[in-house]
């Protein structure tokens, strides 16, 4: 992209990494600062006077006291019950779906595929309510399943769309060999297609995980207990409540992050590439 | 692409195999012209139950009073009771007014932030595939961490970026940012921001990725500027993904009053009371669901206006 000589060159190579660079800070001073609240004694995040940036001495205090105290470790625990059963409605129900979608016409696909597009529009409070009393209804409220069933009216649609994209770049021939040589459809689909598909299968499920696992308006609605309660709203609500401080607040985060980030950097190839092709071409 | 084997099957020799066993009938099955509804039907069953019988059964909650305080939840039919009430309703007013400046403001950072990110991390050097990874992580992040994360720097008393202000000067003394109704909505508005442009950052990047190098080159050699390349190569190919990737933002911030909950609930004095904000308040708090329903009704028709006029507005500008 740069042409030019080889002084203007350097010129643009300089300009460039001033501006990552600057985007570097923007993004990740804020995160910087959340683990250093996290790990000073809280005689140096409530100062009397200005602010002290570096810490005294480190602490974990914060992080044993949100998780063993202020029952974090249940909230997290219920998070990862969600999640794991959001995965499972999506990636069993989700990819059926996408395949049907990428390797077959039948009549209403267009409407259906553009329909599950249109759905994402609708306000989360449009949905909320009926969710609430129909799960009121059925007996779902304050449980991880009813709240993963919830999720999937939003992931669901996400994930059929995504997957699609990866089963429309697999080539048709590999199947058609399949089953020349005698593979059932179904086979060819299980022993051929999924074994392809695999990297989209990770990628795409670890991003409705992470989706899963930071939802909040939802699980805000639709839970009422300790017993299916996620992090998010655990967390919102203790500092609501208690006043919880800064860094206990800090360390919680921290530590829901970290899964985040782990997923995130888990994906971070496919994602880049992969993704971005498919998300846009649709 | 039609199969041709969609009609009829190979599998009918191989049926005798097991035909009670329940695996052998899915495979027999799966020679069937209606296994793509087999495959489509745990989707089209869960959507239809969680998606679209709630958004119908929501609108239809709009014509209704229903109120979770009263037995019963009191059910009655009222017509347009609500849409009349919400004309009257100064709160409303404020919020849709809350709702078109915070967007605005939130998308044109966002925007600008992307594009410029995009056009940095586009360039072929060492090292700016790791860089772009870190810059895109935000958009992963919870809302829950990163509004409270901000409110943490914002503080009024120990916040990290009031210290920094007043050292180089920019302000007298401490400010409480999201307690004064004059600064509240900007200061969500950089929050939003933090957390949001890396979405525009991952489409535009896509989009110039895409771009072929030869346009470039062939404009290099026709003698045009950096900036007349951006003008006249860059931008025009980047058009109809700016266009998309803002409809779609746009949809999201208006629906989704999570960061807001978090950040102020819609105070001080309403000044950061968005439209999905009030709905869900109404919703959760007051249990009104008929008025809830009402105003998200509102809320996605106006929605839809703005995507309907936005898209021909960028279609007309196109074409002249």
């Amino acid at each position: 992209m740069i042409v030019g000589s080889r002084r203007s060159r350097r010129a643009w190579a300089i300009a460039t990494y001033a501006t990552v660079l600057a985007f570097l800070l923007f993004t990740t001073l804020p995160l910087i600062w959340l683990v250093l609240t996290s790990v000073k004694p809280e005689t140096d995040i409530v100062v009397a006077e200005g602010v002290r940036y570096w810490p005294t001495s480190f602490t974990f205090e914060h992080y044993a006291n949100i998780w063993w105290q202020s029952g974090f470790s249940v909230l997290v625990l219920n998070s990862a019950k969600t999640t794991a059963m959001t995965i499972l409605i999506c990636l069993v129900a989700g990819s059926l779906g996408a395949y049907a979608f990428s390797r077959f016409r039948f009549p209403g696909r267009r409407q259906m595929l553009l329909g599950l597009l249109v759905v994402r529009m609708f306000p989360a409070v449009v949905k909320i309510i009926p969710l609430f009393i129909i799960m009121r209804a059925l007996g779902l409220l304050d449980s991880s399943f009813g709240l993963a069933l919830a999720y999937s009216s939003f992931l669901l649609p996400l994930f059929i769309w995504i997957m699609k994209g990866f089963f429309d770049a697999l080539p048709d021939d590999l199947e058609e060999a399949a089953r020349i040589d005698g593979c059932t459809r179904l086979g060819a689909m299980i022993r051929i297609v999924l074994p392809l598909a695999r990297n989209g299968l990770v990628a795409t499920t670890v991003f409705v995980a992470i989706g899963a696992w930071n939802e909040f308006l939802f699980a805000l609605m639709l839970t009422t207990s300790q017993g299916s309660r996620t992090w998010p709203v655990g967390l919102q609500l203790m500092i609501g409540e208690f006043q919880l401080p800064w860094g206990m607040l800090a360390a919680g985060g921290v530590i829901s992050i970290v899964p985040v980030v782990l997923l995130f950097a888990f994906i971070q190839r496919a994602l880049v590439s992969g993704l971005t092709t498919g998300a846009v071409k649709g | 692409m039609a199969r041709s084997w969609d009609q009829d099957g190979t599998g009918a020799a191989r049926a005798d195999l097991g035909r009670y066993n329940p695996f052998y009938r899915i495979v027999e099955f799966s020679e069937h012209r209606h296994w793509a509804w087999f495959l489509l039907l745990p989707s089209v069953l869960i959507v239809a139950l969680i998606v679209v019988y709630p958004t119908l059964y929501g609108i239809t909650l709009s014509f209704r009073e229903m109120r979770l305080t009263r037995p019963g939840l009191g059910t009655g039919f009222v017509g347009f009771k609500h849409y009349l009430a919400i004309l009257q309703d100064g709160t409303f007013w404020i919020a849709v007014k809350n709702t078109v400046t915070y967007t605005t403001l939130s998308i044109a950072f966002e925007l600008s932030l992307g594009l410029a990110s995009a056009l940095a991390l586009n360039q072929r050097l060492p090292g700016l595939r790791w860089m772009g990874v870190i810059i895109l992580l935000p958009w992963f992040l919870p809302n829950v961490v990163a509004g409270n994360m901000w409110a943490l720097m914002l503080d009024p008393r120990l916040g990290v970026i009031n210290d920094i202000l007043v050292r180089i000067g920019l302000i007298g003394g401490y400010r409480a940012w999201f307690a004064d109704p004059s600064t509240a909505l900007v200061a969500a508005v950089v929050v939003e921001a933090w957390h949001g442009f890396p979405f525009f950052t991952l489409l535009l990047l896509a989009a110039l990725k895409g771009i072929p190098d030869e346009l470039h080159q062939s404009a290099a050699v026709d003698g045009a500027t950096v900036a007349g390349r951006f003008w006249h190569v860059t931008l025009p190919m980047l058009k109809m993904v700016i266009v998309a990737a803002v409809v779609l933002r746009v949809i999201s911030i208006v629906n989704s009053p999570d960061l807001l909950l978090i950040l102020t609930n819609g105070g001080p004095a309403n000044t950061t009371m968005v439209l999905s904000l009030y709905a869900f308040q109404n919703a959760y708090r007051a249990f009104n669901f008929g008025y809830a329903g009402a105003l998200s009704v509102v809320m996605l028709l106006l929605l839809m206006l703005f995507c309907y006029l936005y898209v021909r507005v960028s279609n007309i500008m196109a074409n002249a």
